[in-house]
């Protein structure tokens, strides 16, 4: 299992400590192949694309609208 | 050069201007954290803040009178503060109440003032025609009100500007054009969007004076601004302005502004306008720092009241919607 | 080949252009911060990066002069994308659209094509006032010589675009803002949908029924499908049976689905989010009484913002935009039944 991160750094925590998942682009369960755009991250008005590590089934933990800070693990995905 | 009232119109002007949209920013983030939806909170929808161009509206209201017509952008608290706006009925508007100057049927970009001859709208370039317009009648009618439309520097390249140039030159019309060069057209620097550096160049073209303020200088606009003031009131005609100014927040609030260079508001926030006027007024004692504290005072003021009457008024019953669509 | 990517309709737009732009040298975009940007509403994202700023322009704002260039563009073989930011922003422009791209194919007897597309954002709800909250559907359907398409969701606005940009002739693009995805403005569930990898178009001029019902039709485009839908969701709690249709494209117009609809079911509410009058309301429902009224057991009813401008006030502008509880009271009307 790997684990979907969100980057440390990605954004300026000092001016906004939150962000959130703005939208998942597979569904929970759902194969994802490696490298592809898994969902998108929205600090304020900025948007961030975040890639699955590596292939294998997608377990999503933070769902949409859900509120995230840099580390926090999103989602996991099972390399079969 | 500027009479110690004019000094301190302008900076109590200034400072007012600046508060209120530093005031509306805070504002208009609740509700919409953590997650930004642009639908939610008490100020919804767009909201485009004018922070760093308050010598363009300051330095040419100055000489206007209320009987003057003046149009502005989607970009136009700076604006309709100077030009003397009733500052409730505005902060109202922009809340949506029933208050508002108009019962919150044109939110934050269409502010019309009749008291002051004061209107805005959101399509750029839009406000040129009407200035004509307000300028063709003042001829008409043998006054010597003149008309001012402020655009920005986007607006410079749209075919009702420069029809709008032509047409008042023409006329020979008391109407001052005057570009807000913020040196943005939301992500596209002025280099990328028009064909030469400087638009008051134009001007000759459209048989008028152009004059180029450079780096948001209030008293240079002061001196501009009341030659052309004085120009069309005698009955000379139009002048086309351009005032390379600031823009502090992004196009809209909530702007990622990632096309921005790093570091680039910081520098523009180190040679602010209203601190660089404020020092050149004490410096040159026009007016002391206590007075100057004074008119910062006042501002702040009748901004925290306008916030004040605007929360607590009540919005309009749904069924508003359908009234006022024809006279 | 099948995908599971949920794909919003921000990025399926991009993604159909951004095929058809690897596949035909000839096609290029041009639009107000279309590039680094990525379009005010996404619709260009990646595009710049992948292609470079000679394919992929940012305009000055001069609308009559870059929806020109698109028309010339594409009457010298081209095939440019270019977007409109707004719709309510044709006003500055709309020569060029309906007097030129519209109808340069008919004076030249056919010889000339105009193979481009114009997109635009349409669509409010969300508080950004009279100048920019508009649909417009029926100021462009309403002038010879335009395709119209408004998609509901994502696999539709993918197949759509590349056959607006396949087609020889104009297309209006009509994408709604609360449609698009993005992160920043709320969107509807089924807006997002699963995205094919490969490239597809759909047909204009095929509507689609996305739920089969007997008691009566109603009939959407764009955001409304989405009210529609969940209307009928309701409805289905106290036993009525409602048929969704979701026209897609206005022009073609497929009005035999419509019509066959409506002589199945007996009843019709049509819901727009336009202005009221004179527009794609009153076609459908005269499509329909044209064909045979005695299909209709009861008045056709029709919704559609009052004949004003959008107000800014929230609980204005709320009250001027159908929603699902406005559909489901007028279809609970059309039947006789208490609201």
């Amino acid at each position: 299992m790997t684990d979907i991160v969100v980057p440390k750094g990605l954004w300026d925590t000092q001016k906004t400590p939150e962000g959130i998942v703005a939208n998942w682009f597979f569904a929970d369960g759902g194969n994802v192949p490696e490298g592809a755009t898994v969902a998108e991250l929205m600090v304020e008005k900025s948007t961030f694309d975040i890639a699955a590590p590596n292939a294998g089934r997608l377990h999503i933990v933070v769902a949409k609208d859900g509120v995230v800070k840099p580390e926090t693990v999103i989602g996991r995905i099972d390399g079969v | 050069m500027p009479s110690k009232s004019q000094f301190l119109w302008m900076y109590e002007v200034m400072e007012k201007a600046r508060y209120y949209e530093d005031t509306i920013a805070v504002a208009y983030m609740e509700g919409k954290q953590p997650k930004f939806d642009i639908g939610a909170g008490p100020l919804p929808g767009e909201m485009h803040l004018a922070a760093g161009q308050e010598p363009c509206a300051a330095g040419v209201c100055v000489h206007l009178r209320a009987d003057d017509t003046v149009t502005a952008t989607h970009r136009p608290h700076h604006v309709a503060i100077a030009k003397g706006v009733d500052l409730n009925k505005m902060t109202a508007e922009i809340f949506g109440k029933k208050a508002g100057l108009a019962g919150g049927r044109g939110g934050h970009m269409h502010l019309l003032d009749p008291a002051v001859n004061f209107a805005c709208s959101g399509i750029v370039a839009q406000g040129a025609g009407p200035a004509v317009g307000a300028a063709l009648a003042a001829k008409l009618r043998g006054t010597d009100a003149v008309a001012v439309s402020y655009v920005g520097d986007g607006a410079a390249n749209q075919g009702g500007f420069l029809e709008s140039l032509n047409l008042a030159g023409l006329w020979k019309l008391p109407v001052i054009f005057v570009i807000e060069d913020n040196a943005w057209g939301i992500s596209v620097p002025k280099a990328k969007s028009t064909a030469i550096a400087d638009n008051s160049l134009r001007a000759a073209g459209y048989a008028m004076p152009g004059f180029h303020v450079a780096d948001n200088d209030t008293l240079k606009l002061f001196d501009v601004a009341g030659d052309a003031v004085a120009r069309a009131r005698a009955g000379n005609g139009p002048t086309l302005i351009e005032v390379e100014t600031y823009r502090y927040y992004g196009h809209f609030q909530g702007d990622p502004e990632t096309y921005r260079p790093k570091g680039e508001v910081a520098a523009l926030k180190a040679k602010d306008p209203i601190a660089r006027f404020r020092k050149a007024m004490i410096d040159r004692k026009e007016v002391t720092a206590a007075e100057a504290d004074a008119a910062l005072a006042r501002a702040k003021a009748a901004v925290d009241e306008a916030f004040v009457f605007a929360r607590k008024a009540a919005y309009p019953a749904p069924e508003e919607a359908l009234t006022h669509v024809f006279a | 080949m099948s995908s599971n990517r949920i794909m919003t309709v921000s990025r399926a737009i991009s993604e159909a252009i951004a095929q058809e732009m690897r596949s035909d040298p000839n096609v290029f975009v041009m639009g107000e911060d279309i590039g680094a940007y990525g379009g005010i509403f996404g619709a260009t994202s990646g595009l710049l990066g992948e292609f470079g700023d000679a394919r992929v322009r940012d305009t000055p704002i001069s609308e009559t002069a870059f929806i020109g260039a698109g028309v010339g563009a594409a009457m010298a073989g081209m095939r440019p994308i270019v977007e409109l930011m707004f719709v309510d922003f044709f006003g500055v422009c709309m020569d060029a659209i309906y007097n030129l791209a519209a109808k340069n194919i008919y004076f030249s007897g056919g010889n000339c094509k105009v193979p481009m597309v114009i997109m635009m954002a349409t669509g409010g709800g969300y508080s950004d006032a009279g100048q920019h909250s508009q649909t417009l559907h029926a100021t462009f359907a309403h002038l010879p010589g335009l395709k119209v398409v408004a998609p509901s969701n994502a696999y539709d606005a993918k197949g759509l675009m590349t056959a607006a940009i396949r087609d020889d002739g104009p297309v209006i693009f009509m994408f709604h803002k609360g449609l698009q995805g993005l992160a920043w403005m709320a969107s509807p569930e089924g807006a997002a949908t699963e995205l094919p990898e490969e490239s597809y178009a759909l047909p204009f001029g095929e509507a689609k029924i996305l739920r089969p019902g007997k008691d009566i039709t109603i009939v959407a485009i764009s955001m409304m499908v989405h009210h529609a839908l969940e209307a009928a969701n309701a409805l289905a709690r106290d036993g009525i049976d409602a048929e969704v249709i979701d026209l897609r494209t206005l022009v073609p117009l497929d009005r035999k689905t419509v019509i066959k609809s409506v002589a199945k079911t007996g009843r019709l509410v049509v819901v727009d989010e336009d202005y009221k009058s004179f527009g794609l309301t009153a076609e459908i429902i005269t499509s329909v009484a044209e064909e045979n009224p005695s299909y209709f057991k009861s008045p056709p009813r029709r919704l559609a913002v009052p004949d004003v401008p959008i107000p800014y006030s929230r609980p204005m502008e709320q009250f001027v935009l159908p929603d699902a509880a406005d559909i489901a009271a007028a279809v609970r009307a059309s039947l006789g039944k208490a609201a």
